[in-house]
This record gives C-alpha cells, sequence and structure tokens, in this order.
C-alpha cells in the first residue's frame, strides 16, 4: 500500500536525497580534488549539502516558499534527479518506486522493476553486506558504502550508496529509500590513479621517450632520481639532454635499431653510469604520433655480484681439485712406468683404471672451468689466421692413437690444398677433438670416420661423419644438453664427460657459426658446424640453420 | 747435471716431482716449500733453472721470481711455472713477465725432464 507512505517517503526522500546528494559530494570532491583543499572541501560540502537540500526539498512539498524560491528549488531538485538514482522498497524488498536516472542507469523500463524485488538489481551483492544493511536499517539507521548494480543487459556498475529506512506514523518499518551515484568511472580514474602511482613508485625504473624527437615524456621516481631531475625538468629534454647521461647513448642507439629492424620488442644487458642494468624496451605505436619508447631498467648489481662469486668458487674448488688430481695422477703414473719396480699384472690392470679415471676427472673439471666462463660469456676467442686444412690434419693427428684402439679408419676430404682462415685454433681444435674422440667411440670396428671440409661461399662447414649406431630418433632433442645420456651411449666406459657437445655447442656460436647434426640409428651420424669466412658479426650473412635430425 | 730450484708448497707434488727428476739422472734437485725460503736459498745453489709453483701461500711463483731476480746472479735464470690456473689468458700473462714455460697442473711426472730440458733449451 503506498497511501500510508507517501508523506512519510516524502521526507525520507528529501532527507535521503540530502544524504545521497552529500556523500555523492564527498566521494567525488575527495576523489577529484588536490591538496589543502582535499582535506576540507569534501566534508564542509557534504555538511552543507546534507543540511540544505533536505530542506529545500521539503520546503517544496509545504508550498510555504515563494515563486522565485520554488522555482530554485524545482531546478535544484532536477538536477539531482538528473545526477542520483533513486528506488523505494517496501518492507518484502520489492521496489516501489525508481527514478528516471536509475532507469537510464540500468537499461530497464519501469514496468521492468516496479513490484519486483530489488534484488534484481544487484549481481551477487556480498551476503555480509547484505546482513549489514538490513541489521542497519531494521534498528532505523541509514547505511552508506559502495553497491553494485546489475544493469538490464548484464553489466555491473559501482554505485556509491545512502540507504535510509522508512516507517510508518506507528514507528513500523515499511521499506528503505535508497539513492545512489554511478561511481564506476570514478572507480576506472581512483584505479588508473593508482596504478600510475604504482608505477611512478616502482624499484626498477620507466623511462618513455617520444620516438620522434628523442625527449623524454616520463620518467618514474627510481629514473628521476638517476637523472637527479624532475617532472618540470625532464620534460621535452633530449635523453642526452640532462645532467647525467652516460650510457644512455647505447639505449638510444638500440630504440633506433628497433624502429629499423621493424622490431616491436628488445631487451639486453649494458653499463648505466657504472651499474650493470637490464633493459627491456618496447616500441609503442598509436595513430597520432610517431611512436614512443617504453624503456625498463632493472639494476643487475646484485645478480651480477653474485654470478661473480660464484663463478669464483666454481673457479676456486676446479683449481684446488687439480692440486690433489696432480699427486695422485703422478703417483700413479711413477708406478705405471715402473718408477717403483715392477708391478704384478692384475695391479698393473687396476692401477691402469684409476689412472684412466683421474685423466676423466681431469677433463671434467676442464669443462666445467669452461663451461661457467661461457656462462659468464668470459669465453675466450683468440682469432688469428690459420690453415684450416692443417688445423683439421692436425686434430685427426691428435686422435690417432685411437685408430688401434677402436679399429677404425679415417677418410679426409677437403683438406688437399691450404684453406686460409681466420679463427681460434685453440678452440677449434677443442671443437674437432671432441667431435672426432666422439666419432671413434660410437663406430663400430672396421668402420670408418671421414672428415670432410667445404667450402661454402660466405661460410665454410666441416662434418664429422662415423657409421656408429646412431642416435635414438626421441633423443635428438638432448643431444647438446649437459650431462645427457643416450640410452645407447654408455658414456662412463667410453670415458666421455657428457659436456663435450655443450661446450662445442658454446665455442662454435662464440664464434658466429653454428652447429647440428644428422643421424639414423644403426647407420650412423654426422655432426657438422659452419663458421663464418668473415669475422664475427661482420659478416651481414644469415647463419646457415643448425639442423638435427635423426 | 742441471741444477733445479723447485718451489711448491704441496709435499706430496715436491716427491713426485722429485721422484720425477731424480729418475731421469739428469737433474741437481733443491726443493723449497715457500717462496720465501726460496729467496733465501736461491743465490747460493746457483740454480740453472727455477721450477715455480704458481699459487702458493705468502708469495706466488711470480713473486719469489721477481724477488730472486734481484740478485743480478739470478737475473737471467730461466723460470718454468706449474699451475692449476691454465687459462688461456694467465699462461699469456705469465708469459709476458718472462716465463720461459708453464706446465699446467694436473703435469705427467715421466715427461717432466724432457718438458725442462726442452724449455731451457728455448731461452738459450
Amino acid at each position: 500500500m503506498r497511501q500510508p507512505i507517501d508523506m512519510q517517503s516524502s521526507t525520507a526522500l528529501a532527507i535521503a536525497s540530502g544524504c545521497g546528494i552529500a556523500a555523492a559530494w564527498y566521494y567525488l570532491s575527495k576523489t577529484v580534488l588536490l591538496g589543502p583543499s582535499a582535506q576540507v572541501a569534501p566534508a564542509f560540502g557534504a555538511i552543507a549539502l546534507a543540511a540544505t537540500v533536505p530542506t529545500l526539498i521539503m520546503s517544496k512539498t509545504a508550498g510555504n516558499r515563494s515563486k522565485t524560491a520554488r522555482s530554485s528549488m524545482v531546478q535544484r531538485l532536477d538536477a539531482f534527479e538528473k545526477h542520483v538514482c533513486i528506488n523505494i522498497v517496501d518492507a518484502a524488498g520489492n521496489l516501489t518506486e525508481v527514478n528516471e536516472k536509475l532507469l537510464e542507469l540500468t537499461g530497464y523500463d519501469r514496468s521492468d522493476l516496479i513490484g519486483q524485488p530489488a534484488a534484481l538489481l544487484y549481481n551477487d551483492i556480498d551476503s555480509e553486506v547484505a546482513a549489514d544493511i538490513r541489521a542497519n536499517l531494521h534498528s532505523g539507521q541509514s547505511w552508506e558504502g559502495e553497491t553494485p548494480l546489475r544493469r538490464k543487459d548484464g553489466r555491473e556498475i559501482f554505485t556509491q550508496s545512502t540507504i535510509m529506512p522508512l516507517f510508518d506514523s506507528a514507528g513500523k518499518y515499511v521499506g528503505s529509500i535508497t539513492a545512489r551515484t554511478d561511481v564506476s568511472r570514478t572507480n576506472e580514474l581512483i584505479s588508473e590513479r593508482q596504478t600510475a602511482k604504482t608505477l611512478y613508485e616502482l624499484r626498477d625504473e620507466i623511462w618513455i621517450i617520444d620516438a620522434d624527437t628523442e625527449e623524454f615524456s616520463y620518467l618514474n621516481r627510481t629514473a628521476e632520481s638517476r637523472f637527479d631531475t624532475s617532472r618540470g625538468d625532464y620534460l621535452d629534454r633530449s635523453v642526452g639532454g640532462l645532467n647525467k647521461s652516460e650510457g644512455t647513448a647505447e639505449i638510444l642507439a638500440a630504440c633506433r635499431a628497433l624502429v629499423a629492424d621493424g622490431k616491436s620488442t628488445s631487451r639486453f644487458e649494458t653499463v648505466l653510469m657504472g651499474s650493470p642494468v637490464d633493459v627491456s624496451i618496447k616500441f609503442l605505436t598509436d595513430a597520432e604520433t610517431s611512436g614512443r619508447y617504453l624503456i625498463l631498467i632493472s639494476d643487475i648489481s646484485e645478480r651480477v655480484e653474485q654470478e661473480k662469486q660464484k663463478s669464483s668458487f666454481i673457479s676456486t674448488v676446479s683449481h684446488e681439485l687439480r692440486s690433489p688430481l696432480t699427486s695422485i695422477k703422478g703417483a700413479m703414473g711413477l708406478l705405471l712406468s715402473k718408477s717403483a719396480g715392477e708391478l704384478p699384472d692384475k695391479a698393473t690392470s687396476l692401477l691402469e683404471i684409476a689412472h684412466r679415471n683421474a685423466d676423466r676427472l681431469i677433463l671434467i673439471i676442464n669443462d666445467i672451468l669452461d663451461l661457467d666462463k661461457m656462462a659468464n660469456g668470459d669465453i675466450e676467442i683468440a682469432m688469428q689466421s690459420v690453415d684450416l686444412s692443417e688445423l683439421v690434419k692436425e686434430a685427426d693427428q691428435a686422435n690417432a692413437m685411437l685408430q688401434q684402439r677402436y679399429g677404425v679408419q679415417v677418410e679426409l676430404t677437403g683438406t688437399e690444398n691450404p684453406f686460409p682462415f681466420n679463427t681460434d685454433p685453440n678452440r677449434l681444435l677443442q671443437v674437432l677433438n671432441n667431435l672426432i674422440s666422439n666419432a671413434y667411440k660410437f663406430s663400430k670396428p672396421g668402420g670408418k670416420i671421414y672428415l670432410d671440409v667445404e667450402d661454402e661461399g660466405a661460410w665454410v662447414r666441416v662434418s664429422v661423419t662415423d657409421e656408429g649406431q646412431g642416435i635414438p630418433h626421441d633423443e635428438t632433442h638432448k643431444i647438446f644438453n649437459r650431462f645427457s645420456d643416450m640410452s645407447n651411449s654408455d658414456r662412463a666406459s667410453k670415458g666421455g664427460t657428457g659436456l663435450g657437445l655443450n661446450i662445442c655447442k658454446a665455442i662454435v656460436e662464440n664464434m658466429g657459426g653454428t652447429i647440428g647434426f644428422e643421424s639414423t640409428e644403426g647407420v650412423g651420424t654426422k655432426f657438422f658446424f659452419c663458421l663464418p669466412k668473415a669475422p664475427k658479426g661482420s659478416s651481414g650473412i644469415e647463419a646457415p640453420a643448425a639442423r638435427q635430425s635423426a | 747435471m742441471i741444477k733445479i730450484l723447485h718451489v711448491e708448497d704441496d709435499a706430496d707434488i715436491r716427491e713426485i716431482a722429485l721422484m720425477s727428476l731424480e729418475l731421469s739422472g739428469e737433474f741437481d734437485v733443491l726443493q723449497c716449500s715457500s717462496g720465501q725460503e726460496a729467496v733465501a736459498k736461491a743465490a747460493a745453489f746457483a740454480p740453472d733453472v727455477f721450477l715455480l709453483d704458481m699459487m702458493m701461500p705468502g708469495m706466488t711463483g711470480r713473486e719469489t721470481l721477481d724477488n730472486m731476480r734481484k740478485d743480478a746472479q739470478l737475473g737471467n735464470v730461466p723460470a718454468i711455472f706449474m699451475t692449476a690456473r691454465a687459462q688461456h689468458s694467465e699462461i699469456e700473462e705469465l708469459f709476458n713477465n718472462g716465463a720461459a714455460e708453464v706446465i699446467p697442473k694436473p703435469f705427467d711426472p715421466m715427461a717432466l725432464p724432457e718438458q725442462i730440458k726442452l724449455a731451457m733449451k728455448k731461452s738459450a
């Protein structure tokens, strides 16, 4: 029944309207205002509105104001109606009145809502919030807070609401009136502001540079601190034009290269003002501008220091292991050379096993040291002019003693004539020795190994082919992994360290080349590597792809 | 007989090197366990060649050599270093600082006498 609550609701409407406008003012002004005004204006404004609006509304009902005052009041109410959504529900929780603003905001028709449960307007309102609202209303108190409102199309709107209880003349609870304002956009602004604040306070540096002018358009706090600048100071100044710029030229060059190469992201490590940093660049484009570089810079001093310490530890441990191994291997070597007299055959045999494994341990230590250096980018590549044909022959000779042990013959092709080549002979021998000794170890007795050198224009291709058991098809992916064992390799008995191919790959790639293999199980394996004739980085020719097939 | 001053802080390695050099029958060996001891005894021994461990506590092989070479009599004695830090750049540095040879550890005791004679021949 609407009649008994008409007077009550008009009074409540006036009060709720005042509170609604006051709440809306408070909320919005807190969000929008900055500086000292943000401290006082919202509160004073809210109090003023809460006090004056109900009076104005009530005075309209009473009709005891002048026409001018009435006209002013009506205008204000119109403004209020346009700004605030209002709905009234009865004691059963069904909607009895809704204003135009609410219909506009939710997309419903009046007939969709009147007589329907108010729950229709809510998505999943928190049960604790619902209970809190009910408890407040039944005890005669209003409730204020943020509630999500469900539109007819299912979308959710966030509203700041004031809900007031309605009582009849006998003091019986007869329903409630809700005034609410849409704060979705305000929430978005808050979210954007919070995001901006988070980015500003981020420990990593953020730079945004205009791609056209190469001037800064944004620096967060850490970046401002690096450049010893502030927003007013850096805006529209070129990257190199600030107080400090050491190392920025390289970053700017990487930005330009990004655009020149048609790429959108790049990442690299460099030194910026004396500190090692990780730099991530993203090129952002839009229709209005020629683009911006978003640059994220992370200080990696700590990580670099930890890596140095780890590397130093590995190096120290490896070197310390060499001293006792010198004694172990030396003593066994002297015994085997009969320096201490004749030994029984069985003792000699056992000593040979120990001696061989001491050699293996030394190889592992050397490989670990190599890998550690490679991981740190410290691999030493000393390029010089050599005769590649002679180098391949030297590697063949170095492994010649294995011919007898494994009963395998070697055939060389492409080494008949001198082949001038610029490379690091020691590192290349390391790769060749590794591939050749592997070929011996995995060959069948009576088999052949083929060493081929091929001139491929800007590149040279060296291959080592055996007629061994081949690599199982499902294990080819791990062939260059550290300590990877093929199911048919029996690495321990063959004296491998499990690191050789990984090291070969690192060396070849460090020289600007590629490494790969082709294998057929039961037929054999061909390992090959391609190296550029011109020094690394100056060939300008795409490296041949490293194939891996089995 | 070749007079060789061997400086090595590891007693086991000293013993293996001594056995290796004595077995060849061509060396008169004086062994010292530290750089300081070597500096004190070098002049009186008047060696033909130094065999120096690189990494030693107190005084490294290089520091030992520098100190011994302050004596004019020892200024031209060829020096052979033994080192467990057989990295290319480190070996290069030793050669640049007057090493006649650098033998990486672990060394082959049966090859050691020949390696020393070869290094002496090269630096002669």
